[in-house]
């Protein structure tokens, strides 16, 4: 029992700080060996865009479409399996995986120790936001190799425009953690927010397709607003200011609203 | 260094003075004032929804009063509440681990947050969880994760360890394992702050108490102390083997009540009923046959308590 309590001698408190790893590098590596453990949110978030990808690369004409802006399908879909992934990641795995946590006391119980809450609230958007990145990555690579699409030439539009946009998503899926009452609600409200955002980031019909009324509202959601900038980078342009603006305003009312509202009790 | 400032400090670790927190229209704690010893374990005792778990919330700074002024280890509960993290370890209830994080993983995360903390090998052994090392958190049986959530509040080799419906959902042999270890806990001379609203847990493992009752502190003794201040403390019941005038034993000292059931003579009192009494019937040549001797416990104590305040 003396070691629970009777003092270190300080060659012992010593030896002990260098072997310990820190807390924040210990909860990330146990937060993320907890979302490598949720299969559903891998097989949605990464391996699910992939095959997505693939399939659709392969079942689509290789000829540039004239109603696409004479672009290849694939060309014009890649953006959409990207923010396809990064969507599913902020609003389906986020909410409930945060809402679980609070339901369960687990974030009442982090504010008894020196770490605190806020640390754990900042690593599961760390790593949701990673996984985003690996998985956008994963996709760029695939569509370059597998169906010679372009890479984004325009390399720091496309990492600011994917940046603002991930900021604003994760910003919206920690909204609703904070308001949902339960894991399962999260879970619920992530989904049915899931499929109108998509609707205008062009999962169903390709913003290039849409009339200019719907296109007009699409270009002011954050998936439409992600996917028109991702699609100017892959030609080699700077994003539309307009686009970056609706994005960074939507990052910014998300992430505001988000730390306002959250709760660490339910 | 440590040891200069745990002189200053020898005698009382908690203070509490005039604790006040209100929900909404609801008074949950009135007026609450408490000192707390080190290495005692002192338990805080009452009915349901007598402010038990946000007084303890307050001592562990989780919760900001309306009133009062806490210092814990000489610490401000609200202004230090960085240092207090690092020092009080706090057992909450109802509050739950993610379910696939593993018993062993979870202590090594917890070992991490404090600057100089227990060994999580040790502290499984301890526990009894040295089997369960690898098993994930929803798997673990009641008392397993009870079991857990103390090695939690102990990892981080805390001062003041604050337990709150320590041994609830435990079976009988798991609670008086749980109990053996609270006591070595304080023995190693952590101060344990135990909250209950089990008689025989307060009886068995607390130094002192505070019975708690509507907000407010009713008295605060030993277990032994709040017992002996309930009235007619004592009860003698036998089947005298010869005619015996009840009503004549009232004038002993210290007698308050003689009732007769049938054969058997009960005589209620205070003081050294029992000598005096067995006295008395060898005077009068009679022998006291099946008898029966209570004396009053936390229960009664407990009981005379909130019988007292429903008569307000």
């Amino acid at each position: 029992m003396t070691t629970l309590t009777a003092p270190a001698a300080p060659s012992d408190r010593a030896r002990r700080a260098v072997r310990r790893r820190p807390a924040f590098a210990q909860l990330l590596r146990t937060e993320l060996r907890l979302f490598i453990r949720e299969p559903v949110a891998l097989f949605w978030g990464v391996a699910f865009p992939v095959v997505l990808l693939v399939v659709l690369g392969i079942a689509t004409s290789s000829k540039p479409q004239h109603s696409l802006g004479n672009v290849k399908f694939i060309v014009a879909y890649t953006p959409v399996v990207m923010v396809f992934s990064l969507t599913i990641l902020a609003l389906n795995a986020l909410p409930p995986a945060l809402a679980a946590h609070r339901e369960k006391g687990y974030l009442r119980r982090l504010s008894t120790t020196p770490v605190g809450a806020w640390r754990l609230l900042t690593v599961e958007v760390a790593i949701n936001f990673a996984a985003s990145v690996v998985v956008v990555v994963l996709i760029a690579a695939i569509a370059r190799i597998a169906f010679s699409v372009p890479l984004p030439s325009e390399l720091g539009g496309f990492v600011l425009a994917i940046v603002l946009g991930a900021a604003a998503m994760l910003g919206l899926g920690t909204l609703v953690s904070a308001l949902a009452p339960s894991a399962r609600i999260a879970g619920i409200v992530g989904s049915l927010l899931f499929f109108p955002m998509m609707f205008f980031a062009g999962l169903w019909v390709p913003r290039a397709e849409m009339g200019s009324a719907l296109r007009g509202i699409s270009d002011y959601t954050p998936l439409g607003a992600l996917v028109a900038a991702v699609q100017r980078t892959t030609g080699g342009n700077w994003p539309g200011t307009m686009h970056l603006a609706v994005l960074a305003a939507w990052a910014v009312i998300m992430c505001v609203a988000a730390g306002r509202l959250f709760r660490w009790e339910s | 260094m440590t040891e200069t400032i745990e002189q200053r400090t020898v005698d009382t670790v908690v203070s509490v003075q005039d604790l006040r927190v209100r929900y909404g229209a609801t008074v949950a704690v009135d007026g609450i004032s408490l000192s707390i010893r080190r290495g005692e374990i002192f338990g805080i005792l009452g009915p349901n929804g007598a402010g038990k778990t946000t007084t303890v919330e307050c001592i562990g700074g989780l919760r900001t009063p309306d009133e009062g002024t806490i210092s814990v280890l000489g610490l401000d509960a609200r202004r230090d509440r960085d240092e207090l993290r690092e020092r009080v370890g706090i057992q909450l209830q109802s509050s739950e681990l993610p379910d696939k994080l593993g018993v062993g993983e979870a202590l090594e995360l917890f070992a991490a947050f404090y600057d100089d903390p227990a060994d999580p090998d040790e502290l499984m052994r301890l526990l009894g969880l040295t089997e369960k090392r690898e098993t994930r958190f929803a798997k673990l049986s009641g008392g397993q994760k009870q079991r857990l959530s103390i090695a939690l509040a102990l990892i981080g080799r805390p001062q003041v360890a604050i337990l709150d419906e320590l041994t609830t959902g435990l079976d009988p042999q798991a609670r008086r394992e749980t109990w053996k270890l609270i006591e070595s806990v304080r023995d190693s001379g952590v101060t344990v702050l135990l909250v209950t609203h089990f008689m025989e847990e307060a009886e068995r493992l607390c130094d002192r108490i505070a019975l708690l009752h509507h907000g407010r502190i009713h008295a605060i003794d030993t277990p032994a102390g709040l017992a002996s201040g309930v009235q007619a403390s004592q009860q003698v019941s036998f089947v005298p083997s010869a005619p015996l005038d009840g009503e004549s034993l009232r004038s002993l000292h210290g007698v308050g009540d003689v009732s007769h059931q049938g054969e058997r003579v009960t005589v209620t009192g205070t003081g050294d009923l029992v000598g005096i009494l067995m006295t008395e019937l060898a005077r009068r040549h009679v022998v006291p046959m099946q008898t029966r001797v209570h004396q009053s416990s936390l229960d009664d104590a407990f009981v005379a308590m909130t019988n007292d305040e429903e008569q307000r």
